[in-house]
């Protein structure tokens, strides 16, 4: 009895000692890289016909778990803890998940901080649909509809309804799509979507050309349809202000092998690349919304009077105040210092009076003008558009450490960030080390 | 399961998107290059193998049928790991078998005394075994053993004992159990009992009892009557059977059956009598998976398409075409070409244009004309377009007619083949015209020519009163009209951003539309002032494409009525919205003026004049310090008492200068209450002292 007794012990803690290794490899503030994604697929053949995509994620360290959406077996969360750090939905047509996941669920699990892939197709089903509208975006209402460009397609001898896209109109942003400049136009097949012009979350990172327009290729058009255009968004990113990454795209060969080895040629041009850019794009992509490029921490915030080293506890009217504040960005491997010429910081009242750029070591100094309550904003914001979230998730610093978000009134679409937001004191308080994640772009 | 739910929703979508592409047709092209150096990429070496010898020989099988010469490199190291394999009494069944399997194809030196030894080893497995697997892997290693020497004696002798124990393994619907004791049955596993089968008839020392063989046959028909089929003709075989590593999908399910029934046409040298368009079905379905991601799904659609490609069965032959889009102004001509599934060529055979059917109508017009071969290409050519095609989208249908009567028993050749054509061609542009019309009398108030093939830039001046009519023509080559399917827009937005759509309707001859602002000021919000004016015409079949400014038209609408709906909020441009904000420099209250310094001296100087007075006075009026105690203790009280004075009056300068209140009123109250103390002791002092005086 007592031997069964030390068995079943010796098993558990072997049990335990077998996840040590989960844990600690798992996402963290130090090391902010997710590691562990689940990805649902309709047909497990896409494995094979997206294997380049996958070997290229598995290669760069991360650990996929692949699933039919329709497995009973599938969970996101196991006593209150997440199982996954990511999640690839490229199930277009699922009704329903299998096992405990559906809609609630994994917009919960945006909610609590995770990247999220979304691919969906032509007759994309309501459920994936949806996931996109909380998200700010809405696919074509015609299920049949894919994108269309009689002018801006993609030559091909075997494809003539124009619906295969040479698109190269990127987003300018070296944070979401990498130093290096995409020169092949990407190839898109697949439906369009626009984004909730409420939602100042959602950014387009591929649009459709102005000659695009969005229907049934089958049939013949009598009334306008409803995207067109350079509205018309393929690709398009959203960076939640619990800075969770979501990439959601109307194409799911997109990101298949096919077309990752197609060559293309632009109607008009001459010139015809080898490869097409898809490959380097959907790298690109998959490096920031895994968070291994364009995550910043601030850390060492300091604030002191001009000539003394001390944080006073309060501050004289017609004092000189100093600021500063050390950023780092994660490279996907180690945390280097970030240099930038587009940090901001505001001394807020109930609203902004002083706005000021930090010089880049990050060092400002102005001058105190009021003895009621004040608080800091830092603001990332980047010379060239994208920081998105930094202007709104600027870190707020109030005089006796205390860091929360800015609170905006623009309506968040994602469901269920609005109670984020209003608990959003308590969760963004600072830890005692005084650092805080200051998850950008 | 949720294994066939999800390749039934694939096939789905699949066919959704083929269907809406090409109606009825898809076409399949065989193994190309593409397949080639994919396999050179999948089968990569890592320190200079290929895996483990299954691995590598799936890595050697696929590049034999490709014909990839990568043998020098690997053969030293491989051949040393096959003969330890082979000479190791405790190596498995399984490493045998896939030992042999690898040296069937490098044809390693081996000597016979081993392979003697190996085949007894296997003779005796396959007398004890009752796994389906052990059954396929010593009847299979035997074969093997056959094939690569003839000096070893592999016949078995109690074939029909062991036939009938493979054959207890099969379920009734064609499919087979991998054990006696596991209840589910596998597709993969009916492959591999035929394999093992076909292996078992060619070894049997004697001739095995027909009906036995009659039995297998009919397991075959009732496997092919289960076969899965997608609606453009690929046929497979579905695995419900889930084994310990996951899943089995399709792909390898059914490249096993192919496997199995062609090494049993070869072995039993009887025919199957297997209806043609699975065979072709099956074909369809290796092709329809284009290029694998994977190096097991590569070998497995190579392996089988290699046994489709020369079996005894039926050779299946595959039409393409290399171009389905064909330009009139570059005159394309029409090239099909018909080959094996291994893209290898085909026998002497035409190939007929039969039917050629217009998109959106049911009509078909037949053609029945034979097209021309070009040896030198290996394609027949339709050398000109039949005269009644205009550019469009067409659905040709081709049918192969094979010379030799002997070759029509061999090949099938998948009866008619539709494959989607689009005829694309410059449409010319012309009679374009803008104008404004007075409503009421329908007169030109103001007409523009536009030139459509180049830059326009014409300015309208139109109010709620009137109308814009913009017109054109369109011509195909043939000049008959064109009638865009799809694309005529004209595009109206104003500088606030808000833009409206019209479909450019047709009347038969030309493109007409009639904008009648009256009616459409609700729609366009009230919002008076510039539009651009913008018109796409796009089609599939139209090589020139336009997308043009033609200018633009300053409307003068009414003023919006209190409750006329506000226009949609425009998508703010995020360039603008991440950027850097302006700085803010704010100064809460501003400085007072102040005089200068010397001034202010001065007038300090002026201040303090009266308090010098004063000291003077004081002088003058002679003061008695006399009265100070001169003892000890009252002097020191006396002392205290004028200190504590002059601190309160230092409290009161430091209060001017940095103290806040509450910190000045703590501080005063302490000096308060000390200066009461020494206060009170000195004027008692003082009093005693005068008592004593006037007492005295």
């Amino acid at each position: 009895m007592a031997g069964r007794k030390f068995t079943a012990i010796s098993l558990l803690m072997l049990n335990l000692l077998s996840l040590l290794p989960l844990l600690t490899i798992s996402f963290s503030h130090d090391q902010p890289t997710d590691r562990r994604i689940l990805v649902l697929l309709d047909d497990l053949a896409l494995k094979s016909s997206h294997s380049i995509f996958f070997t290229s994620l598995q290669s760069r360290g991360f650990d996929l778990d692949f699933k039919l959406a329709d497995d009973p077996s599938i969970a996101v969360k196991r006593y209150g803890q997440y199982l996954y750090d990511g999640l690839i939905l490229f199930s277009p047509s699922t009704d329903r998940f299998g096992g405990s996941l559906d809609l609630e669920g994994v917009l919960d699990f945006v909610d609590s901080g995770h990247d999220l892939i979304l691919a969906a197709d032509v007759s994309a089903s309501d459920l994936i649909r949806s996931v996109a509208a909380e998200c700010g975006v809405d696919f074509d209402e015609d299920p049949s509809a894919m994108v269309i460009d009689h002018i801006g397609y993609a030559v091909s001898q075997i494809e003539g309804d124009h619906t295969l896209i040479a698109a190269d109109d990127f987003v300018q942003s070296d944070i979401i799509l990498g130093n290096a400049k995409i020169e092949a136009p990407v190839l898109f097949k697949g439906t369009g979507h626009s984004l909730n012009p409420d939602n100042s979350l959602v950014l387009k990172v591929l649009s459709a050309s102005s000659s695009a327009y969005s229907a049934n290729p089958a049939s013949k058009l009598s009334n306008p349809p409803s995207l067109t255009g350079s509205a018309i968004s393929l690709v398009s990113v959203v960076q939640a202000r619990n800075n969770a990454r979501i990439i959601i795209s109307g194409s799911l060969d997109l990101f298949g092998n096919r077309l990752f080895r197609s060559g293309v040629q632009k109607a008009g041009s001459s010139y015809k690349y080898e490869k097409s850019g898809n490959e380097q794009f959907v790298t690109e992509l998959s490096k920031w919304v895994f968070h291994e490029r364009g995550h910043l921490k601030a850390v060492n915030l300091k604030h002191n009077k001009v000539g003394g080293t001390d944080e006073p506890s309060m501050y004289r009217i017609n004092d000189d105040l100093e600021f500063s504040v050390e950023i780092y960005e994660w490279t996907g491997a180690s945390w280097v210092p970030y240099v930038a010429n587009d940090v901001q910081v505001q001394f807020y009242m109930m609203s902004p009076y002083v706005l000021k750029t930090l010089s880049t070591d990050l060092k400002v100094s102005f001058f105190v003008d009021t003895c009621k309550n004040l608080y800091f904003y830092l603001h990332r914001f980047l010379v060239s558009l994208f920081i998105h979230s930094c202007s709104r998730d600027s870190i707020t610093l109030l005089l006796r450490y205390q860091m929360f978000m800015e609170f905006s009134s623009s309506k968040l679409s994602i469901r269920g960030l609005d109670t984020l937001v209003s608990h959003f004191q308590s969760r963004f308080q600072c830890d005692p080390s005084d650092t805080m994640n200051m998850k950008d772009l | 399961m949720a294994r066939k739910t999800g390749i039934l929703v694939l096939a789905s979508v699949l066919l959704a998107s083929i269907a809406s592409i090409c109606d009825s047709a898809a076409i399949f092209n065989p193994i190309s290059d593409a397949h080639r150096s994919a396999a050179s990429e999948l089968f990569s070496l890592s320190d200079g193998s290929f895996g483990s010898l299954e691995e590598t020989y799936e890595a050697l099988r696929t590049f034999v049928v490709l014909g990839i010469e990568k043998e020098p490199v690997i053969r030293t190291s491989v051949c040393a790991s096959v003969a330890e394999t082979l000479s190791s009494p405790s190596s498995a069944l399984k490493d045998l078998f896939q030992a042999l399997r690898v040296n069937g194809i490098l044809k390693c030196e081996i000597n016979d005394k081993a392979f003697a030894e190996i085949a007894f080893r296997l003779k005796d497995s396959v007398n004890a075994a009752n796994l389906l697997l052990d059954f396929y892997h010593s009847i299979g290693g035997l074969m093997l053993i056959k094939d690569q020497t003839s000096e070893v004696d592999v016949h078995l002798g109690d074939a029909d004992r062991i036939f009938r124990s493979i054959k207890a393994l099969s379920q009734s619907d064609g499919r087979w159990r991998y054990s006696s004791n596991n209840p589910e049955s596998s597709t993969y596993a009916a492959g591999i009992a035929l394999e093992t089968v076909a292996g078992l008839i060619s070894l049997a020392s004697s001739e095995i009892d027909h009906s036995l063989v009659a039995t297998i046959k009919n397991d075959i028909m009732k496997l092919f009557d289960g076969v899965e089929r997608y609606d453009d003709g690929a046929c497979y075989f579905d695995e419900k059977f889930v084994d310990a590593h996951g899943h089995q999908d399709p792909l390898s399910a059914s490249s096993s059956v192919v496997r199995g029934i062609t090494a049993f046409a070869t072995a039993t040298e009887e025919s199957l009598n297997l209806p043609g368009d699975k065979i072709m079905g099956l074909a369809k379905f290796f092709l329809g998976v284009e290029i694998p991601g994977s190096a097991k799904d590569l070998y497995h659609q190579i392996d089988a398409l290699a046994c489709l490609g020369n079996s005894r069965v039926s050779v299946p032959l595959i039409l393409s075409l290399p171009a389905t889009v064909l330009s009139v102004s570059r005159k394309d001509q029409l090239k099909v070409r018909v080959n094996t599934v291994l893209g290898s060529s085909a026998p002497p055979l035409s190939v007929k244009l039969m039917q050629i059917f217009s998109s959106g109508s049911k009509d078909a017009s037949v053609i029945d004309q034979e097209l021309k071969f070009d040896p030198d290409h290996a394609v027949h050519v339709l050398e000109t377009l039949p005269k009644n095609i205009d550019v469009g989208k067409y659905i040709f249908s081709f049918e192969i007619s094979l010379q030799d009567p002997e070759h029509k028993k061999r090949y099938i050749t998948g009866g008619r083949t539709k494959v989607p054509i689009y005829i694309t061609g410059l449409i010319e542009v012309n009679n374009a015209e803008i104008a404004v019309l007075d409503s009421d009398i329908g007169s030109i108030e103001m007409q523009k020519k536009l030139d459509l093939s180049g830059e326009n830039d014409v300015a309208l001046l139109a109010n709620h009163l009137q109308k814009l009519r913009l017109s054109f023509q369109l011509t195909t080559p043939s000049g008959k009209a064109f009638k865009p399917h799809q694309q005529a827009f004209l595009k109206l937005r104003h500088e606030s951003g808000v833009e409206h759509i019209f479909v450019v309707g047709d009347s038969g001859k030309k493109f007409e539309i009639i904008l009648d602002f009256l009616g459409l000021v609700e729609k366009f919000f009230y919002l008076s002032g510039k539009y651009d004016i913008q018109l796409t015409v796009g089609d599939f079949v139209m090589e020139n494409s336009f997308l043009r400014s033609l200018g633009h038209v300053e409307l003068d609408l009414p003023d919006a009525p209190e409750k006329a709906a506000r226009p949609p909020p425009q998508l703010v441009d995020s360039y603008s919205r991440y950027g850097p904000k302006a700085e803010i420099i704010h100064i809460f209250r501003s400085p007072e003026k102040r005089p200068p310094r010397e001034l202010s001296l001065a007038f300090l100087g002026f201040v303090l004049l009266p308090f010098i007075g004063f000291f003077a006075g004081l002088l003058y009026l002679r003061v008695n310090l006399k009265n100070l105690p001169r003892s000890t203790v009252p002097a020191t009280f006396a002392f205290l008492f004028h200190l504590g004075i002059a601190s309160v009056l230092l409290l009161y300068a430091l209060f001017w200068f940095k103290l806040d209140l509450f910190t000045t009123l703590k501080a005063l109250g302490i000096l308060g209450i000390f200066l009461m103390f020494v206060g009170h002791r000195t004027l008692s002092h003082l009093a005693s002292v005068s008592a004593k005086l006037k007492s005295a």
